[in-house]
């Protein structure tokens, strides 16, 4: 029985097929980004609408057979598919066995099956009375036919839209915070309801007709301290009134208080919930820039802007500056950016990050480009540096750029000074505020001026400089007229806007498209 | 390049770095510090014309005869002196060239309304920078390197001599490439003193007494300054 349970588990192991199918499910089940998901998750929310739909249409008009199959039998049979995909990719039996074989062979220990299989199924089970787990298994149910009483459990295949919703965890959180405030309210609730549902049956039972059980004492005390007081019920004799009245006077009060606990709750953790909201939107972009600190330097990189910047986010641990970077109309969350927390919120895996670091120190600009390129080397740093002899700590700390304000600032002005003429051309190109730009044409593989000459690109005729050829690293200036513009080539030109984009666009598309 | 005379008010952050640089280029630096650590620092640094003033009072700025040098940069290090003085230059030597450091967008605006002909702002200059390594990476990389002299490649301006063989030329039938370089622009003395660029879209006459601003390699640039002194080609 064991050699054949692990031979299997074995097999499993080294079968790469297994290994897609599970992978293929976990990921359809889990990974936001496979593609397949949005189709999965859009036909279980078809399932779980039309059998509710058909729950409600049935109540009062015959509904016919085929529906009512459908109903039953495909729609509970695909959750019971996707219940069992559940659970299977949970964990993973057949790892675990062989994990624990090699350790016992490599520790000269016997192997034990029962052991894993223990912990393995224990795992299982775990997941089997999770909330979500329950959910699904009762919306498998109502295929039971002999108990039309299960019908009703199709109410809970809509428990199952809860899993696409993010709110409600959030909610859940929230409570969750003031556990301990419900739960005192909670068992006072109790203590009222039962001593007064208990007082009411002994006292009125024999008096009052309407009160028989000890059920009808108790479900009167909900109904007039939630102040609902359907009035079904009400009591006769005088000490029965008192009672009421001060149930009465306890449930207002209760009420109000666990109102007000629910909405500070929720007051509390507004703002991180809307934080929350924002890092979630950005990691959904393939790229977008977190820009750490809001002073001078970043109100300057928002006036430099000559299209709107769309995918960023301010980030300053100081809530003053992130109060003023939100009135100035920015994105903007209070965050310290230098915590490991903070930024391994964002997906580096998937998308594109740009850091800017531009506080005004050093050593926290130093900290948040450790912390970001300790979380991915992916993250792209650029920082700005204000002591010129921390320049080379930047560089072991990963930073792509380092950029000292004072630096580019004398540079400018020397070059003010020197060449006072050449200062208003460079100025004017690097500013892109005149009709000298200098951009750069990205040639991909299948542009249309792939495989031409540069003396057969109409530059001239479009009123453009060309200066050169960034090719593999490489700049070359001015190249021949002979020379062949090949794929992934950076071309360097200089013109007026408008030309740019209208070169660009020229070009733009694959080989067929010609003007 | 000519001996350029400029005064440099303050030795600080700004101050050390540019007149430096301008030093070794060949430009007569004079350096003003009221800050005795500061002035002490710029005489050790081999400058020789240090002076030591209170730059708040006028009579001590008038002594220096500030209005024959070319320039008057206002790099001190507390802003508020850096206005104070830009307004009082100003006020004292009207036909000056002022450029001023700022810091700020309010300062940016003060110094202007103190009068400096040029302002630049510490943080705009920077901030800019990251804009455009960010939009424009390879580009912006290389003309760095093209301003600060740092590769084989650079600009520069020349001076269109009488007789030269460009005289009564038109800049689109000349053609630069063929010697290496690359016209950026001109500053065509016919249009007035602007500077224009190649690529606007104008025909140009180049005429002797024009300056034309070329890109290329370091030595072509020179042969082609020495060529076009020449009548013919």
């Amino acid at each position: 029985m064991k050699e054949l349970l692990l031979s299997l588990a074995l097999f499993l192991h080294r079968s790469p097929r297994y290994k897609f199918a599970k992978k293929f499910a976990k990921d359809l089940l889990f990974d936001a980004n496979n593609v397949y998901k949005r189709y999965f998750d859009l036909t279980i929310i078809f399932l779980v609408v039309s059998s509710v739909l058909i729950l409600i249409y049935e109540v009062k008009n015959p509904v016919p057979s085929w529906l009512d199959n459908y109903d039953i039998y495909v729609v509970s049979f695909i959750f019971a598919i996707e219940y069992l995909l559940r659970l299977w990719v949970h964990n993973d039996l057949s790892e675990m066995m062989i994990k624990e074989y090699n350790d016992s062979k490599f520790l000269n220990k016997e192997f034990s099956l029962y052991a894993v299989l223990k912990v393995g199924i224990i795992e299982k089970l775990k997941y089997m009375i999770s909330p979500s787990a329950i959910v699904d298994i009762l919306a498998i149910l109502p295929a039971y036919r002999p108990l039309r009483i299960l019908r009703v459990f199709i109410l809970f295949r809509v428990f199952k839209l809860l899993r696409y919703t993010k709110s409600i965890n959030q909610f859940v959180d929230v409570l969750v915070n003031k556990k301990f405030e419900l739960l005192t309210l909670l068992f006072l609730l109790l203590f009222i309801v039962l001593t007064s549902g208990i007082a009411i049956y002994i006292l009125e039972a024999d008096v009052n007709k309407n009160i028989d059980t000890l059920f009808d004492g108790i479900y009167w005390a909900i109904v007039t301290i939630s102040t609902v007081g359907y009035g079904d019920i009400s009591p006769v004799t005088d000490v029965g009134r008192a009672i009421s009245i001060l149930i009465i006077v306890s449930g207002i009060a209760m009420i109000s208080f666990v109102t007000s606990v629910i909405v500070s709750a929720f007051s509390e953790r507004l703002n991180e919930l809307k934080e929350y909201r924002i890092v979630e939107q950005m990691n959904k972009s393939k790229s977008f820039m977190i820009i750490c600190g809001y002073g001078q330097m970043t109100k300057m990189f928002f006036r430099q802007k000559r299209k709107p910047l769309d995918n960023y986010v301010i980030m300053d641990s100081n809530i003053a500056r992130v109060n003023a970077a939100k009135k100035d109309g920015y994105v903007a969350i209070h965050e310290d950016a230098s915590s490991h927390k903070t930024l391994s919120r964002f997906d580096a895996e998937y998308c594109d990050i740009t850091i800017l670091c531009l506080t005004s120190s050093d050593v926290e600009n130093i900290y948040i480009t450790l912390n970001a390129k300790s979380i991915s080397r992916n993250i792209k740093v650029i920082a700005r540096v204000n002591d010129p002899e921390t320049i080379d700590k930047f560089k072991y700390a990963g930073a792509d750029e380092v950029l000292l304000p004072n630096l580019v600032a004398n540079t400018m002005i020397y070059t003010a000074i020197r060449q006072p003429t050449m200062y208003k051309a460079i100025h004017a190109i690097l500013t892109g505020k005149s009709i000298a730009n200098i951009d750069e044409i990205h040639v991909h593989s299948t542009h249309a001026i792939v495989g031409k000459q540069i003396e057969n690109l109409d530059f001239s005729s479009n009123k453009l400089l060309f200066i050169g050829i960034q090719r593999r690293g490489k700049f070359m200036f001015n190249p021949p007229k002979t020379e062949v513009v090949q794929a992934y080539d950076v071309l360097l030109v200089m013109g007026r806007k408008i030309s740019l984009e209208y070169f660009k666009s020229l070009h733009e598309g694959d080989i067929h498209v010609k003007k | 390049m000519s001996k350029n005379k400029i005064a440099i008010f303050g030795y600080g952050n700004h101050g050390k770095f540019i007149a430096k640089g301008l030093a070794s280029d060949g430009f007569d630096v004079t350096i003003v510090e009221s800050n005795k650590a500061f002035y002490e620092d710029a005489q050790t640094n081999g400058f020789n014309n240090v002076l030591f003033a209170d730059v708040t009072k006028d009579s001590e700025l008038k002594k220096m005869n500030l209005a024959s040098f070319e320039q008057l940069v206002c790099v001190m290090d507390d802003e508020h002196l850096n206005v104070f003085l830009t307004l009082s230059l100003r006020s004292l030597f009207e036909d000056s060239y002022i450029l001023s450091i700022s810091d700020s967008l309010n300062v940016t605006k003060k110094l202007q309304m103190a009068g400096a002909n040029k302002v630049i702002d510490l943080y705009e200059v920077s901030a800019n920078k990251i804009y455009n390594l960010l939009d424009r990476p390879i580009a912006t990389k290389l003309l760095e390197e093209f301003v600060h002299n740092e590769g084989a490649i650079t600009f520069k301006e020349m001076l269109i001599p009488k007789h030269s063989f460009l005289d009564g030329m038109m800049a689109e039938d000349v053609d630069f490439s063929s010697y290496g370089i690359l016209l950026v622009g001109m500053i065509d003395e016919e249009l007035g003193h602007a500077f224009v660029f190649v690529t606007a879209g104008i025909s140009h006459k180049l005429d002797s007494g024009d300056t034309i601003v070329c890109l290329g390699g370091k030595e072509e640039l020179e042969a082609f300054e020495k060529l076009i002194a020449k009548k013919e080609m």
